[in-house]
């Protein structure tokens, strides 16, 4: 095997042990799990009661789009900061630092991010759609902005993660750094979402999305190990 | 013939604020050798294992490990070396087989290592490592320290909660892994082992 095929492999196989073990942790503790799913359900049972399904009306279609995001934010937000940090609270991070290479770290723990949070959106999207009667006219198009979305949130959560890992005062941290990384994805996965809800052309908005998910996937990786190392 | 391993410290300086800790520090060790590292508390002992194992970065000086002849850039240092330390702890939800697997696994090595250590260590496979008694926890630091069978071993009280038989289990496998590779001890306690040894007190 060449160097580079085996390289490659090596990466492979160290970001899919990352992905198993935090699965695994998480399965044993269900922290991340029950927080974002618990906050998602509160949120849109709370949305949906005080709202009614107004999606059959259509002059409130553009607002839907927007409690759909904000339902998955603040989810993402509620659980995904505990990546790195729980490793430094409990003394494992050293154990990684001398194990495992920064770039599989980093997109091990961010594929566990983002298998979390497609999962949520896999249960939380239908149920906002039916509580809240949201058509959708191109149901291909909301898949891509949840995906895209997803990426997005999941990338830059990990990396505002480590770098919250790492500071004295973790409280309200990620909440300040969250804003200016997340915020235009957010934007821009509302933008092509409601595309998606009117039936009007969200192409442009989808590829601000992924152009997004490519540029801070690339920060992050070369951010990542200055970050975590000493 | 090969050049023997070796790790070289010089002038290495460390502080926190304006808390001097490390302070013009220097010391060699080769392979076959053990450096024992003593000191009153807050000394700087286990702040110098950290920065020699690529854990912390030095304020001043220079940390050499060549393998061979060659000088080991930090990240390559940092995945090389075996350490164990008090503070150090592995994943509580994972069993202790698991533990050693995933940490196999990041290094590409066959997990029937791990289970390998853990016999030698007389080490609970499907215990969950949260659970372990202080000493049982320390017996895992050490098979963590060891999986990778690593040419460097820096070993922060590696006695710290051992009764009698880990201890002798320990010393055992330590000096099976002086037959070519070195160490570097602080806190030593009393190790007895017949093996070339250097001294570096560090003074408050």
């Amino acid at each position: 095997m060449s160097s580079a095929a085996d390289g490659i492999a090596a990466f492979c196989g160290e970001t899919w042990a990352v992905l198993g073990k935090e699965w695994k942790c998480e399965l044993r503790t269900r922290y991340a799990l029950s927080t974002v799913f618990l906050f998602a359900f509160t949120t849109l049972v709370m949305v949906s009661l005080a709202v009614g399904p107004i999606g059959s009306d259509p002059k409130n279609l553009p607002l839907l789009p927007v409690f759909l995001w904000l339902i998955l934010l603040f989810a993402a937000a509620a659980g995904l900061p505990r990546t790195f940090v729980h490793e430094e609270e409990s003394h494992s991070a050293d154990a990684l630092r001398l194990s495992a290479r920064p770039a599989s770290l980093f997109c091990g723990k961010c594929l566990y991010n983002l298998t979390l949070l497609l999962a949520l959106e896999l249960v939380v999207t239908p149920l906002f759609i039916g509580m809240l009667k949201l058509p959708v006219e191109r149901p291909w198009d909301l898949a891509a902005a949840l995906l895209g979305g997803g990426i997005g949130l999941a990338v830059g959560s990990t990396l505002i993660a480590a770098m919250v890992s790492q500071a004295r005062s973790r409280g309200p941290l990620f909440a300040v750094l969250a804003f200016p990384v997340l915020l235009p994805v957010v934007k821009l996965a509302i933008e092509a979402s409601l595309g998606a809800v009117l039936g009007e052309p969200a192409e442009m908005a989808l590829m601000l999305v992924f152009l997004y998910d490519s540029m801070i996937t690339i920060a992050s990786l070369m951010l990542f190990p200055a970050i975590f190392n000493p | 013939m090969d050049e023997p391993n070796r790790l070289r410290v010089e002038g290495l300086h460390r502080g926190f604020g304006r808390l001097k800790v490390l302070r013009d520090v220097s010391a060699e060790v080769v392979a076959g050798e053990i450096l024992l590292v003593t000191g009153a508390n807050g000394s700087g002992k286990s702040t110098l294992l950290r920065c020699l194992a690529g854990l912390m970065a030095p304020q001043k000086g220079r940390i050499e490990l060549r393998l061979g002849g060659r000088l080991l850039p930090i990240d390559e240092r940092r995945r090389a070396v075996g350490f164990l330390s008090p503070e150090l702890r592995l994943y509580d939800e994972l069993t202790c087989y698991e533990n050693l697997e995933f940490f196999c696994r990041l290094r590409r090595l066959d997990p029937a290592r791990g289970g390998q250590l853990l016999e030698r260590l007389e080490l609970p496979q499907d215990r969950p490592a949260g659970v372990l008694s202080s000493g049982m926890r320390q017996r895992l630091r050490w098979a963590f320290a060891l999986l990778h069978r690593p040419p460097v071993l820096l070993l922060d009280e590696p006695l710290q909660n051992l009764d009698a038989p880990g201890r002798a289990q320990v010393l055992a496998l330590l000096d099976e892994f002086l037959e070519d590779g070195l160490a570097v001890v602080a806190n030593p306690e009393r190790l007895d082992l017949p093996r070339m040894e250097k001294k570096l007190e560090l003074r408050r």
